[in-house]
């Protein structure tokens, strides 16, 4: 049974969604091989510029996400007590943060007459320039959205670097920044790119948070297909959006597999 | 009359045979000890009797009725597992009266059973702990209770002591001696530890690559080993390589009379059979190290050639590092091809 | 020595961690919160002017706040129900038996979350514009499934493998068939921690937008749904955020819960971390 559901849910979409935009029946209605919704994807202005602000997003999002919850991650695994108790149950809080909250959340307090606005205007300081519907509004909604799964895999990456394995470098000399690059960060590797990879493929995916605060054009890959699908009645240049997508993430995603098969307790 | 039989047993993992061809009677109520090195299929014979592997041919029967190939439940015997495996999401009650539960007994029985069987492994009152509130000891002993309140014709217990410390190891096998003869329960022991092997059982099988060194009482197999590998394996054992010829084995300046064909032997002395003299000329054998432990002293020694040999004196204080000395086995085995060829 | 002479001071960096993260994180949920319960709230003020529920009476008058809640309460429970149903065995059957193409199904699963989710709903949901499944209460059922899988299969499958496979030896040692080592031994063992991922895929499906989004709307609009179009076209502010604070309730009972998961790691394993 599940299996059943998986290949019709999962298996079967995707090679309808890859077959069905390539072999289809041209004008005259005869099925033939037919590229031509790719072409127009790769040709069209309107679609280059949605898949380049989606990876520009994406980018930004990885570097933003790996700055701010690498040192989360190695204060909290290097530290003991009721304080980084705090930390980590702030850290994680997001993930039960719905993201169209979030959304909101993010309209009251960075938007026209926010929060942020309401306290600036009583220090007497100019308001913000806000980023709701600018391309940095998705930015920071989705970088809080990920903070949570970012800190637990890298925390969980950080576990396999024993203290012994620390102190035994102390020992011997080495200074925390050394520490961090020869003895941690190699064993990070894995983890950073398992962290890289969800990043990747969830904002490829993402739909709510680009949508209500993203601009209207362009836009990112998630509201362009459902609006292409919904708005415009296109399935077919929904599908070939998609299986764009799908192509970007394949090497994010066989990396995924690649990192979970291999974790995989037989 | 023998309770269980195994009979020309083999299991097959892939390409490894880990039990090959093992047959064995066991009486009723005899303690038999399944003794060997990890890998030596030990482990894999007790789990086909406990019904959780299944073998790849031969017939195990327990009172004359064959249960090869019957699942863990269908079985009359009760096992007790190295990491205890007590449910810890039931108290220890629940996990004794389990069994009885799904037997359905009432419950005043069950009540009347568990308390027994607590009184009997010494945790009468324990009832409503739950399993993390006990010790190591305590839990490995729920859990051979929880084997015997089902009373089963056969008792498997797998390294039972393995994760506790020397001391309550030794107490907890004095009791699992004394519960079993007390209840005359017929019971398969598998340990890798030769102590507890010659202090429990009343049968020690030697085991290796899935099959039977020697199955003999305990002293037997220690005074009377049948081949090398049992020889070295339980206690301690000087193994020294050597030739015979002319009815002398000889190992660079060492030699001893052997009456034996010529040819190459191994020759078999325990510590405590090789007796040293101090010798006045360059001897047959220098001491290496003396260890004092007290009651008794241990002489390693060197032979020219650099083999090592252990003997065990009664005075320690007699000798010292680098002195020559002479070597007098009093009980010496030979074994040529593993197989014994002298002994005396 | 470093680490145990700065426990002894103020642990600067935590101090700073726990502020930034503090206003970055619970901050804006606080100004959620208060504009539920704000009455009037002009601008420049820093807070608002009359604190008062009459939005609250306001919100829950409305019907389609009535309609949307029942819809995704009966859409979670639904999605719930089946995906415990179909997932639960599959993920014991993972963790315990050894079957051919066993490692071919794992992978398959695998795959199902190596590709953008988004672009695997819009894959589906041009099947089901042939199958005549948009718009429709099964559909978007359908399509959530998809995302409880996650969860309902690897969590699981977690906590089935760390369950002592010993304690399972033992009761079918005690004379209990394989079913009921399964209800009596496994489950309770693995117990909370499946409960917790019945928990987060009930939670998850509470706040699905996209599929429900790209498949229901406007036939069948769950909370997530409204609360887009409150965004989108509402000009009374307090509207959002009264269900805002609604809608987290059952988020919040997840993170209470949950913790015990996430706490035991078994999450991130889950994501392969």
């Amino acid at each position: 049974m599940p299996v059943v559901l998986v290949i019709w849910m999962v298996v079967w979409p995707i090679i309808s969604a890859i077959v069905r935009t390539i072999w289809r029946p041209d004008a005259s209605g005869a099925y033939g091989f037919n590229l031509d919704t790719y072409i127009f994807f790769f040709t069209d202005r309107y679609s280059l510029d949605n898949l380049s602000l989606t990876l520009w997003t994406t980018g930004i999002c990885a570097i933003l996400l790996l700055v701010i919850c690498l040192p989360i991650a190695l204060y909290l695994r290097f530290s003991a007590g009721r304080l980084p108790a705090y930390v980590q149950g702030l850290a994680i809080f997001p993930m039960f943060v719905p993201s169209i909250i979030l959304s909101y959340a993010f309209i009251r307090v960075l938007g026209p007459n926010g929060m942020v606005d309401l306290i600036l205007n009583a220090a007497g300081l100019p308001k913000i320039r806000t980023p709701y519907l600018t391309p940095w509004g998705p930015v920071i909604g989705l970088v809080w959205d990920n903070i949570p799964l970012t800190v637990l895999i890298l925390l969980a990456g950080l576990g396999a670097v024993t203290n012994q394995s620390v102190e035994a470098a102390r020992d011997v000399g080495a200074g925390p920044i050394r520490v961090f690059w020869d003895i941690i960060l190699p064993r990070l590797g894995n983890s950073i790119l398992v962290a890289l990879s969800f990043t990747v493929l969830g904002l490829f995916s993402a739909f709510t948070l680009p949508y209500v605060l993203g601009p209207a054009a362009p836009e990112m890959m998630g509201p362009f297909m459902q609006r292409t699908f919904r708005d415009l009645y296109d399935p077919l240049n929904a599908t070939t959006q998609a299986v764009i997508a799908f192509g970007f993430c394949l090497v994010f995603g066989l990396f995924y597999v690649r990192s979970v098969a291999k974790n995989r307790t037989p | 009359m023998s309770v269980l039989e195994i009979t020309d047993v083999s299991k097959i993992f892939g390409a490894v045979r880990a039990v090959d061809s093992f047959s064995l009677n066991v009486a009723d109520g005899e303690l038999v000890c399944l003794l060997g090195p990890s890998g030596s299929g030990k482990s894999t014979l007790l789990r086909m009797v406990g019904g959780f592997e299944r073998p790849s041919s031969g017939r195990i029967t327990i009172d004359g009725e064959e249960i090869t190939h019957l699942p863990p439940e269908k079985r009359p015997t009760g096992m007790v597992f190295q990491s205890h495996a007590l449910w810890t999401h039931m108290n220890v009650f629940k996990n004794l009266a389990f069994g009885l539960k799904l037997r359905r007994l009432p419950a005043g029985e069950i009540k009347d059973k568990v308390e027994a069987v607590l009184e009997l492994v010494g945790l009468a009152g324990y009832g409503t702990r739950m399993t993390h509130q006990l010790s190591g000891g305590q839990q490995q002993r729920v859990a051979l209770a929880r084997s015997l309140v089902l009373e089963p014709k056969i008792l498997l217990l797998d390294e039972p002591f393995a994760s506790l410390d020397q001391h309550l190891r030794e107490r907890l096998r004095e009791e699992v001696r004394d519960i079993q003869q007390r209840l005359r329960i017929t019971t398969l022991f598998v340990t890798h530890g030769q102590d507890e092997a010659l202090a429990l059982a009343d049968r020690i099988v030697v085991m290796r690559d899935g099959k039977t060194e020697q199955a003999d009482r305990p002293d037997v197999v220690y005074r009377e080993p049948r081949t090398p590998f049992v020889a070295g394996f339980i206690g301690t054992m000087n193994l020294v390589e050597g030739i015979v010829s002319n009815g002398v084995f000889t190992r660079s300046g060492f030699s001893v009379p052997l009456a034996a064909a010529d040819g190459p032997a191994t020759l078999a002395v325990r510590p405590e059979a090789l007796e040293l003299t101090p010798s006045a000329s360059a001897g047959q054998a220098k001491v290496h190290r003396v260890t004092d432990f007290g009651t008794h002293g241990l002489v390693d020694l060197e032979l020219p050639d650099g083999a090592r040999l252990k003997a065990m004196v009664g005075h320690p204080q007699m000798f010292s590092n680098g002195q020559s000395v002479d070597l007098k086995p009093t009980a010496i085995a030979a074994y040529r091809d593993n197989a014994l060829i002298h002994r005396s | 020595m470093a680490r145990t002479l700065a426990a002894t001071r103020i642990d600067w960096v935590g101090v700073a961690f726990a502020v930034v993260l503090t206003i970055v994180i619970v901050f804006p949920l606080l100004v959620v919160g208060t504009w539920a319960f704000a009455e009037v709230w002009r601008f420049p003020a820093l807070i608002p002017q009359q604190f008062g529920l009459r939005f609250w009476n306001q919100t829950l008058a409305r019907a389609d706040v009535w309609e949307a809640l029942r819809t995704s309460l009966s859409l979670s429970v639904m999605v719930t129900f089946l995906s415990a149903l179909i997932c639960l065995p599959a993920a014991y059957a993972f963790a315990r038996l050894k079957f051919p193409g066993r490692d071919i199904l794992f992978f398959s699963f695998l795959v199902g979350h190596a590709f953008p989710k988004f672009g695997l709903l819009v894959a589906i949901a041009a099947i089901f514009l042939q199958l005549n499944l948009i718009g429709t209460f099964w559909g978007v059922v359908l399509i959530q499934l998809v995302g409880t899988l996650l969860f309902m299969i690897w969590i699981p499958v977690a906590a089935f493998q760390s369950v002592d496979r010993r304690m399972e030896e033992a009761a079918r040692d005690v004379g209990a068939k394989p079913l009921r080592v399964f209800w009596s031994i496994t489950l309770p063992q693995a117990g909370p921690t499946i409960a917790a991922a019945v928990l987060l895929s009930f939670v998850g499906t509470f706040y699905e937008t996209e599929g429900a989004w790209l498949i229901g709307a406007p036939a069948v609009r769950t909370m997530p749904v409204l609360m887009i179009s409150f965004i989108n076209n509402q000009m009374v502010i307090q509207y959002g955020a009264v269900l805002s604070v609604i809608l987290w309730v059952p988020s919040f009972v997840a993170l209470l819960f949950a913790r015990r998961v996430i706490g035991g790691g078994a999450f991130a394993r889950g994501f392969g971390g």
